[in-house]
This record gives C-alpha cells, structure tokens and sequence, in this order.
C-alpha cells in the first residue's frame, strides 16, 4: 500500500516540476472563467423576469408591453408553473403575475394586486419590485386620466354648443383629482411571495463561467502524468517496476490516486479563486460541495488512465486530451448553459458525467443544491467512473 | 551449492507460430559466482533474463533462484533478486537521488535504511557528487552507473546484468567491470549477459555460449577454448579476389576451416607458424596478395566460429 503513495508521489513531484503544466491546469481555465464570465455578464444587464397573464385586458397589454421596453427587466412571457420552476431554478430572477379581471378592475377603480414571486431582498427582487411598482403605478394613472376624459366626453354638459376646449378643460378638471388620488394611493399594489429559499441568485457570468471552465480544463492536470505513463511503457520503467515486489494492482492505483490527487489540488484551486475572486458561492454546500469534487476527480483520473493506456505517444495524448475536453465540455454546458440549449442537445449533453456534475456545481452555487440534490450527479459519475476503470484496467501495458 | 538452478528454460514468443528464442536451456550458477551468458543478438540472452526475473512466463521448464521457483514463487524470486536491465530504466526528469529513493522505496525500503543505502549506492557507483543533477544531464556512462545503482539498493543475493555496457565509452567501461568484480568479492552472486567475448573472458568464472535460443556450451574460459584445441585463428585481407582465395585456402594442408567475414577471410589452422607460408604461396599462384594477417590464439571467438561456423560480431 506504501508503494502506491510512492508511485502516486512519483507523479505529483514531475507535473510539479513541469512549468507547462501549471499553464494548462490553473493558468488558462483562470484566464478562461474571466473571458467566459465577461462575455456572459456583459451580454445583457437586464434582470430575467418570468411573467405570466391572466388577463388580455387593455391595460394589462399596456402594462407587459411598457415592462417589455423597460431597462430594467427583461420580460420571459411563460405559463404559471414554468414561471414558477425557473425562478426556483434559479434561471429568473423573479416571476410577475398579473391576475385575471386586471384590467377590469382598473378600471372600475378597484384595488389591484400584482403579485411578485422571488425572495425577498434579495437584490434581482429589489429591482424587479421598484421597476414593477413604478410601471404598474404609472399604467393605473394612465387609466384614471383615460376615464376621466372619456366621462367628460360623455356627460352632457348645460351648454348646447359646447366647444372642444371647454371638453377638455372640463375632462382635465375631473381627472387630475382622480389621477393625484391613485398616485397618493397607488391602485395596483405589489405582494412579493416568497419563493423557495435557493431562487433569487441572479447568476452572474462568473457563475456559469467558473464551473464550466473547471471542468473544461480539468483533463489538463492529467498530461503530464498520462505522458509519464506512455513514457514509462517506452523506457522500460514499467516493467522494471515489475522485477521489485510491487504488484500490478499497486502499479495501477498509484497511477489513478496520483490523477485523482492532481485533478483534486487543481479543483481545490481554481474553486478558491472562483470563490475569492470571482464571487462565485461555490461555498453554499460544502459537503455537497466536496461530493461534486470527488465525482469530477474519479471521472477524470479513470479517464485519464484509460487514454494514457490506450494512447502511444505523448502528441497522440496531448490531441486526445484537448479535443476530449472540448467537445465534452460544449457538451455538457461548460461554455453555455444547457438551459439555452434544445431538447435534443440537452438530452446527448446528460449521456455525459460532466453535465450532471455541472448541474451539480451550478446548483449548489445558484440554487442552494444539498447532498441530496447532487445525488443523481454523483451515481452517474460513480457509474461511469467504474466503467473507465474496468477499462482502463483492461487495457493497461507493462510495455507498448 | 548452486543458487540459481535452471532447467530447460523454454520460451516461444505469440505461440504457436511466434519465435522460439529460448529453446530448452539448462544451466547452474554457484553461490559467489559470476556467470555469463555470451551469445550475438538475438540470441535469447535478455528472454532467459526477463524469465529468471519473473517477467515473462516460461512456455517450458523452470529455474530455481535462492531455491524459490520463478513460476510459481515469484514473490520470492524477486525478494532475492536485483535486475539491471538492457535498457536504461530510470526516470530522466528526476535526480540520481530522487531516482534511488523511489526505486528503494519499491524495494521496501524505508527511513534512515533508506538514505544509508542510497548513500552507499552512491558512493559505490561514483555518483555523490552528481547525485542531485537530473539524469537527462548525465553521460550515457553514468545513466549506465546508476541503472546498476538501482539494482542493488536492497542488497540482493543474485545480481542480474543483461549488456550494462553497451554504448559506453571505455573508460566507463572498465569502471562498471571493475565495480562488478568488486561485487563478486563481496560475495554476491552474478548473472551477466554480452556479445562482447572480452568481457566474458575478463569477469566470468563460468561462460554459457549461447545461439538461437540454445545453450551450444558451458564452461570455464579454459575449458571452452580447449573444444577448439589448439587451433589459432587468423585474420588475412587481399587485394582482390576474396571468394576465389578462401576457396583455394579451405585446400591448404593445415587449415581445418575458411570462411569470408566481410571483407576479410577467417581462417582456423593447426599450426599458424607452418600454415601461414602455404597461404602466401597459394595466394600467389592465384595472382593474390595478401595485404593484412592477424594471428589470434584460440579464445571463445574461436569457440563460437567452431560451434556456429559463424562470427560472433563485436
Ligand atoms: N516481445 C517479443 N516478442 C516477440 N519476439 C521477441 C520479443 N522479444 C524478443 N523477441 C525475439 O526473441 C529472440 C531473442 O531475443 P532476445 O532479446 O532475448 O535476444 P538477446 O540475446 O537479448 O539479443 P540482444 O543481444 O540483441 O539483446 C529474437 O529473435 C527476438 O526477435
Ligand atoms: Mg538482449
């Protein structure tokens, strides 16, 4: 059992050694989660605001259509419970419902109420609130002036030849008490309803950028010892090996604890700089957390064996390893989240251990995930884990 | 007492239809004895080492080291042995150092043992100096020195040394030779392979010839250079005509065995005193010079040329 240390020693001492290494495993997926999380980030500064209507009433076209240009609020038009699981999924902000009979009401200059669905104080909600508050408040005015003048229109006045100044003037004369009464007492008021304790995170680039990026690069801590393996299947290292008491199966696990410990110090570092850098709060969980870790590491140091068994030279393992983690990680939502994606891409994405193992992450940094949350992650990757490794086995050579 | 006792050694590569390289060898090593295995390329040396080491499973027989069986005690076998092999087996991206304490620590090594040992190995192998360079900077003479370093960290009992000077300059050469004797002073007991015919000479007590995986002879130095009796061995080159003369020579009273080596004619003879004029005559009355002769005493060259009609090529 010592000598699996040993051997697994062997292998953080010459990645520790190689300087291109410390590029590919914390260099770059750092330089990579600040790019990615700008370019997320920058893309659109309104909050994502699910809204679903009851009413097809005037003023509540009114209201979507004014909440639809508005800065502030990017408006998600859904049924009630889609509105509902995004928010809890953390994909909107908050969700607005405008209740059946809206416009009605209104206008019959009854009290209204819009109901806001988010956590409460938390910052996206704040802002969906004061934005609502403010549109809905301007929409119910609108409406009093609207039936002002349409009563001064309508009211027959004592002159016969009335003109259409003395209208106005008599329109205006009634609405502006009732437009100053529902400003002093705002018709629509606004009810924030508590969603599930993990919505209201409004993702910040760096959330999705963080994750993805860590498992993008995670195979990259794994070259220089899959190079060393190939290496000391050339050089006769391996088989050396074998004429001192070591046993196969020590030879084998000192290799994949070796991976495992690489890719674990690589997430152990790059979580931390997600965490105090960039403000990602992979921290929510720990436990949750330290499960996600241990799947990604057993994911790829089996993967990470199985490729340095399969594979000759270094050049074939450098191409395998960069194209592996590429298409694996577009895959799996690394670079974009799922949630954008189709059906279809989204259902080849979870074949992958790494889309459940995002899902995970992502969870625990935007919707609160638990233990029992990252489960299904943690079986899938547990299983795939298993399947590499019996392969891997299968496939490992004392010399090529 | 032997400790390493082995009993028709067969080994057929991807059988049935792969090569035979070891076929049916048998042969016994002394306790404190060095024995070599003298034969040209090909001829199953490193086979019949990887077999003893336990590398590679023997398609027939068995061998007995330090009286454990390599088919079924590997564990054992490996205890007792240290294993140099062909190739330069080390990490090059690691120091002398750092590659003696991993190997120890292979071997079961451990602590203050350890560093003693590998101190030791380091003085032993001429390296303290150097010990912290990385070995990609080191001479091929003195990756050599501590690819044997390597092997007798544990202080094994049966020292296994398949070529360990090949590709080295001479004067390393004479280091690694020197060290090795050294060891079989101290008691350890050596199995040495090379196609170099000199050293097999120099360092060994017993000397196993062997050709396409067979063992065609085994002795001392003595004892084999007596299977070709007294014949001496000479060397000649002519200005033209080379088939045409070792024909004419094979003729020639005295001479037991012509043959073409390249460029030049191998010739064994009775007597080179009483021979070598007859051949001068015969290269004239076919219109020859002889431009180059060399007279060498019977030795295992010799021996293999008897054996094989062959050269064992430097
Ligand atoms: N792994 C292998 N698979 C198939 N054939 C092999 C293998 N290793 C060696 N051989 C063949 O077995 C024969 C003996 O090889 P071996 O390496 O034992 O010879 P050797 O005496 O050590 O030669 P050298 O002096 O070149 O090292 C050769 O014909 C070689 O081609
Ligand atoms: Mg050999």
């Amino acid at each position: 059992m010592k000598r699996v240390w040993t051997l697994a020693g062997k292998d953080l001492l010459e990645t520790r050694r190689d300087r291109l290494s410390l590029l590919f495993t914390l260099v770059m997926p750092l330089v990579f989660t600040a790019f990615f999380g700008l370019l997320f980030g920058g893309g659109s500064d309104r909050l994502p605001l699910a809204v679903w209507s009851g009413d097809t009433g005037p003023a509540a076209t009114q209201l979507l259509g004014a909440l639809e240009r508005s800065d502030v609020v990017a408006v998600h038009r859904m049924t009630k419970a889609d509105a509902e699981k995004a928010v809890d999924d953390g994909r909107q902000a908050a969700a607005l419902e405008v209740p059946a009979g809206f416009s009605g009401d209104l206008a019959a200059g009854k009290p209204v109420t819009l109901t806001v669905v988010g956590v409460s104080g938390s910052t996206g909600v704040q802002a969906v609130q004061t934005e609502v508050s403010s549109l809905a408040g301007r929409q119910a005015v609108l409406e009093r002036a609207a039936q002002a003048a349409a009563a001064a229109a309508g009211k027959p006045i004592g002159q016969p030849q009335t003109s259409v100044a003395n209208l106005t003037a008599a329109a205006l004369a009634m609405a502006r008490p009732l437009a100053q009464q529902s400003l002093a007492h705002p018709v629509a008021t606004l009810r924030v309803v508590q969603a599930g304790a993990a919505a209201g995170q409004v993702p910040t680039g760096f959330d999705l950028s963080s994750p993805g990026m860590l498992i993008n690069f995670i195979m990259f801590s794994l070259l220089t010892a899959g190079i060393a393996l190939i290496q000391e299947r050339q050089n006769f290292t391996l088989l050396r090996l074998m004429t001192t008491q070591v046993h196969r199966w020590e030879l084998i696990a000192g290799k994949v604890a070796g991976m495992f410990i690489l890719t674990f110090v690589q997430q152990i570092i790059l979580i931390a700089a997600g965490q105090f850098l960039f403000g990602v709060d992979y921290l929510r969980d720990p436990a949750a957390l330290l499960l996600m870790m241990i799947a990604t590491s057993l994911v790829a140091s089996t993967l990470g064996l199985l490729l340095a068994s399969l594979l000759k030279s270094e050049q074939a393992l450098i191409a395998t390893v960069v194209i592996t983690s590429m298409a694996v990680s577009a895959l799996s939502g690394a670079w974009f989240p799922l949630e954008i994606t189709g059906p279809a891409f989204r259902f080849v994405g979870h074949l992958l251990p790494t889309a459940w193992i995002l899902d995970g992450l992502r969870g625990i940094i935007l919707r609160g995930f638990g233990v029992a949350d990252v489960m299904p992650a943690l079986v899938v990757a547990l299983a795939w884990s298993a399947g590499l490794f019996v392969l891997a086995v299968w496939r490992f050579r004392l010399t090529d | 007492m032997s400790i390493v006792e082995v009993q028709e050694l067969r080994k057929q590569y991807d059988p049935p239809k792969g090569v035979l390289a070891v076929d049916g060898v048998s042969f016994d090593i002394a306790q404190g004895e060095i024995f070599s295995l003298l034969g040209p390329n090909g001829a199953g040396k490193s086979t019949t080492i990887s077999m003893l080491s336990c590398l590679l499973h023997p398609s027939g027989g068995d061998a007995l080291v330090d009286g454990h069986s390599v088919v079924t005690d590997s564990q054992a076998v490996k205890e007792a042995i240290g294993v140099v092999p062909q190739d330069i087996a080390l990490y090059p991206d690691m120091s002398a150092r750092e590659n003696l304490v991993f190997w120890g620590k292979m071997y079961g090594l451990a602590g203050g043992e350890l560093q003693t040992r590998v101190d030791e190995v380091l003085e032993l192998i001429t390296l303290v100096d150097r010990q912290k360079d990385r070995l990609e900077k080191f001479s091929g003479g003195m990756k050599r020195r501590v690819n044997i370093g390597v092997a007798l960290l544990h202080k094994p009992r049966v020292l296994y040394l398949d070529e360990p000077t090949v590709g080295i300059d001479p004067q390393s050469r004479r280091s690694i030779l020197d060290g090795i004797l050294a060891l079989r002073d101290q008691g350890m007991t050596i199995l040495y392979t090379t196609h170099y015919m000199a050293e097999a000479q120099e360092l060994s007590d017993r000397i196993g010839i062997v050709d396409h995986g067979a063992m065609i002879a085994v002795g001392t130095n003595d004892e084999l250079v007596k299977i070709v009796g007294e014949e001496a061995h000479v060397d000649l080159r002519v200005d033209h005509y080379l088939d045409g003369m070792v024909e004419r020579w094979a003729q020639v009273l005295g001479v037991t065995k012509a043959m073409i080596d390249e460029d030049h004619a191998v010739l064994l003879v009775q007597d080179a005193n009483e021979v070598l004029p007859r051949l001068f005559e015969a290269a004239a009355a076919a219109g020859s010079r002889i431009t180059e002769v060399n007279v060498t005493e019977p030795n295992l060259e010799m021996v293999f040329l008897h054996l094989t009609g062959r050269a064992l090529r430097e």
